[in-house]
């Protein structure tokens, strides 16, 4: 039981989460355009139901009472069309409803934390009603839905008026669900079921068989059956309260009954109007679970395809996956099949290779989300900065629909809303007359953006603000203590990199949003916790660029397994463009003695793997041994390597923590494998090598 | 034969009164380079031999490499070259002690291992002052010619 709740509060917070989600997009897009369609009306009036239904399920009042409120809001917008409001008190909701989705998400959070919930959202429920007062003076309508229970009392007079004179003794006032379509049919099946039960069933409108205007009808005044007495009406109720969509009914006497009745016993009109009051909350609940139902099967109808799986069981398969690979290849190249000739083994080893590689991609492909949803929370920041830091700024969004694993998403999220945090706060110049005097626009624009390169995503967060002002980082650091050799000798990287440091943050001033004294070194800290790198570029005066590389949870990945004396590399296949022998003549010496080879009209530097990592080999000529032409672009090179063993499929395994303490990840290696004869390999990483060659001083 | 046991015994509690109130704990000896060391037993996980190191590139020299431990990557450290002696080169004595220091493995490489002794920790006496001995956060002596020196498993780490 206790596990079968625990699911249920797993369902509640992700469908809620994704609801969140869907409603600030909403209101994003709605702000852009400065109003709300009618879509967007009906879109955060379905949101609102659906949270307020499954909250009352989950017996959440605040979130429940929250999402009513905003429901009957836009209950009200939507009766009146969004015309009806005019442009200051647009601005007004808008402000409401993104403080309202704050106070929503607070609380489920604080649900996630297993935090006790806001119990008095009085205040809340206090503003909501005094801008529903306020733009339902505008509209002068009577009919306001700011106080559900005025308007039913209205709406009870009216049509106790109105009771038809058909000489039924008693009426039963059915409301349907609010939206749930088709009134008038829905109707006629209620009558059709209370006919089971009672034959002499008047009810109005009357055409609600063959005319659908008459849903109008029902959704204004309500659904009328009549019944000779009140003994007959009773008998139906049960059939009333079960047929779907009924959201409450009332019992209604005609005058001239309810008179008679009057004169007969005052007694028992008390008792039907206690009847009338304690019916009514009985059946609400039972429709509010229909309609919650309900909601549910219309989430269901987009969504049946989709399972949520908990996240550490993905995780285990990954890990088998891992296991099965390198037992895969175990099997396969086990020595004492060396030199055998087995045609079917052969036959049936190239099936299972298939067939690992196959379930491979799959695996890999269930932890893959866009970025997406880190991405677009980004809007409703820049949304909220632009506004209480008085700059315009423009957020442009690239490749949201990037791939990447589950978790990456999840810890990118917190570095990438630092870094526009920073852009925003620091970036941006403060006024526009500043940037239109820098020559630029008056609006800024930072940008997002993502995307793949072979077996890493590259997250960059650029602005096109002030930049960093070397001086003024250094006197920074120098203030701070950081400096760790004389401030001449730091190069423009060197002092960008110190914008990362432990114990630096650059604004004088702790501001509301960024410059808590935590800087960026923990940006710096969670993207390397995902074994990614951060790099700063940055122009005085142009602005600044953030750049993430992390790699993909490509934790198998296709290798050319190369050796150098004793030790044994692995090289990606995707990095690598050629591999080729080389003569004396083709070698070329620049002026420091760099080996130089030119391939395809470029030329291209030579870096001895067995001098970069201070390896013993005899093979020390470069016609000996092997060229590995790898990278792409400005960051192409050769490896000399001894000689190539095999192409093989390996498992990425991080190195362990302890070396992590002595750089390793910026020395060009990216983490190692476990062979199939049980030794390591080390997984070479094509760029940070080039960085590490580069350093050397060759 | 009842009394004799309970005089012996009175007498032994009398003689160790000190160390009494407390359980000895149990440590794992080794060799390095002609010195005994000593380290906490619950931090060892297993004593392996005649295992392949892979080296690793661009890291001190006293981190002799990794090794694949059942599908597990553990650093291995020579721990007389993280003490600045000349380093060791495989004996036949020679072995990979795999610690577990809160929750990270690492392997030392040692001459010997010798055996496991029960310590009082109170018998511990802390190092002399001025002492640049690394690593070692306490010494002993457990006979007259043979001295013990405790090694701190956490600074082992960093």
């Amino acid at each position: 039981m206790d596990n079968g709740m625990e699911n249920m509060l797993d369902m509640y917070l992700f469908e809620t989460n994704s609801l969140l989600e869907q409603l600030d997009e909403v209101l994003l897009d709605a702000e852009k355009a400065d109003t709300f369609t009618t879509d967007n009306v009906n879109e955060i009036f379905r949101i609102m139901h659906t949270i307020k239904g499954s909250s009352a399920m989950m017996e959440f009042s605040s979130l429940m009472t929250i999402a009513h409120r905003i429901e009957d809001l836009f209950f009200f917008i939507r009766e009146n069309t969004i015309d009806s409001i005019d442009e200051e008190h647009k601005r007004e909701l808008f402000d409401l409803m993104f403080f309202s989705t704050d106070m929503l998400r607070a609380e489920v959070e604080k649900l996630e934390n297993n935090e006790p919930l806001t119990s008095n959202v009085d205040s809340f429920v206090e503003k909501v009603n005094s801008f529903l007062n306020k733009i339902s003076n505008k509209t002068d309508d009577t009919t306001t839905s700011d106080d559900k229970k005025a308007e039913n009392d209205e709406k009870t007079e009216n049509s106790a008026v109105n009771l038809p004179e058909d000489g039924s003794g008693a009426f039963l006032k059915v409301t349907f669900d609010e939206g749930c379509g088709m009134e008038n049919l829905r109707a006629f099946m209620l009558v059709t079921a209370v006919k089971d039960i009672y034959e002499n069933l008047t009810f109005y409108p009357p055409d609600v068989e063959t005319n659908p205007e008459t849903s109008s009808i029902i959704i204004e005044k309500g659904f009328l059956l009549g019944f000779d007495t009140k003994e007959t009406l009773d008998a139906a109720l049960n059939t009333v309260q079960s047929s779907g969509n009924v959201q409450s009914y009332e019992v209604l006497m005609p005058p001239h009954v309810e008179k008679k009745e009057k004169e007969v016993a005052t007694k028992e009109k008390k008792e039907t109007d206690t009847q009338n009051v304690s019916v009514t909350p009985k059946v609400q609940a039972p429709a509010q679970q229909s309609s919650n139902a309900n909601a549910m099967q219309h989430i269901g109808a987009n969504k049946q395809s989709l399972i949520s799986v908990n996240l550490s069981k993905l995780d285990k398969l990954m890990d088998l996956m891992g296991e099965l690979v390198i037992t895969e290849s175990m099997v396969t190249s086990s020595p004492e099949l060396q030199g055998l000739k087995l045609d079917s083994f052969t036959k049936s080893a190239r099936q299972l290779k298939k067939l690992t590689g196959d379930l491979q991609d799959t695996v890999m492909s269930i932890r893959m989300i866009p970025v997406a949803g880190a991405f677009q929370k980004m809007n409703r920041i820049v949304r909220d900065m632009s506004k209480s830091l008085n700059k315009d700024v423009r957020l442009t969004i690239i490749g949201e629909d990037t791939e990447v694993d589950k978790t990456i998403v999840d810890s990118i999220g917190d570095p990438i809303m630092h870094m526009v945090r920073n852009s925003m706060d620091h970036g941006i110049e403060k006024t526009a007359e500043e940037r239109v005097l820098a020559g630029k626009k008056a609006q800024g624009e930072i940008i997002l953006s993502a995307e793949h390169t072979g077996n890493e995503v590259i997250i960059t967060i650029q602005d096109d603000g002030q930049g960093a002002d070397p001086a003024k980082i250094l006197e920074k650091a120098r203030r701070n203590g950081i400096l760790t050799k004389p401030e001449s000798e730091y190069s423009q990287k060197e002092v960008l990199a110190l914008l990362m440091a432990p114990g630096f943050s650059t604004n004088e001033q702790v501001t509301e949003y960024s410059g808590r004294g935590v800087g960026m070194d923990v940006v710096k800290k969670n993207i390397e916790k995902i074994a990614g790198t951060v790099t700063i570029t940055s122009e005085l005066g142009k602005g600044m660029c953030t750049t993430m590389r992390i790699p993909l949870t490509m934790s198998i990945v296709d290798g050319m397994e190369v050796s150098v004396g004793k030790s044994i590399f692995t090289i990606p296949i995707s990095n690598i463009q050629q591999s080729f022998k080389i003569m004396p003549e083709e070698i070329i010496y620049d002026a420091q003695g760099q080996e130089i080879v030119k391939r395809m009209d470029n030329f291209y530097p030579i870096i001895r793997v067995h001098r970069l990592y201070n390896i013993d080999t005899e093979i020390t000529n470069l016609e000996d041994g092997i060229i590995i032409w790898v990278g792409e672009g400005d960051k192409s090179y050769c490896l000399f390597v001894d000689e190539l063993i095999g192409e093989q499929q390996v498992v990425v395994k991080p190195l362990p923590s302890y070396l992590n303490s002595y750089n390793i990840k910026q020395s060009g290696i990216a983490g190692c494998t476990i062979l199939g004869d049980g030794n390591i390999s080390i997984i070479l990483d094509i760029t940070t090598l080039h960085h590490t060659a580069n350093d050397y001083a060759y | 034969m009842t009394e004799d046991y309970n005089e012996l015994d009175f007498e032994q509690s009398q003689a160790l009164n000190v160390e009494i109130k407390e359980d000895p704990k149990k440590f794992l000896t080794f060799l390095s380079d002609g010195l005994t060391f000593a380290i906490d037993a619950t931090n060892v996980g297993e004593i392996i031999t005649n295992y392949p190191i892979t080296m690793v590139p661009n890291v001190p020299s006293f981190i002799k490499g990794i090794i694949n431990l059942r599908g597990q990557i553990i650093p291995i450290i020579d721990i007389r070259e993280r003490m600045h002696k000349p380093p060791l080169y495989e004996i036949d004595t020679s072995c990979i002690i795999v610690l577990d220091i809160n929750s990270t493995s690492i392997g030392i490489f040692v001459d010997a291992v010798s055996h496991v002794v029960d310590i009082y920790e109170s018998n511990i006496s802390p190092m002399p002052p001025n002492s640049s001995q690394e690593l070692v956060k306490g010494m002993m002596s457990l006979t007259k010619e043979m001295v013990i020196l405790f090694l701190d498993c956490e600074l082992l780490l960093q």
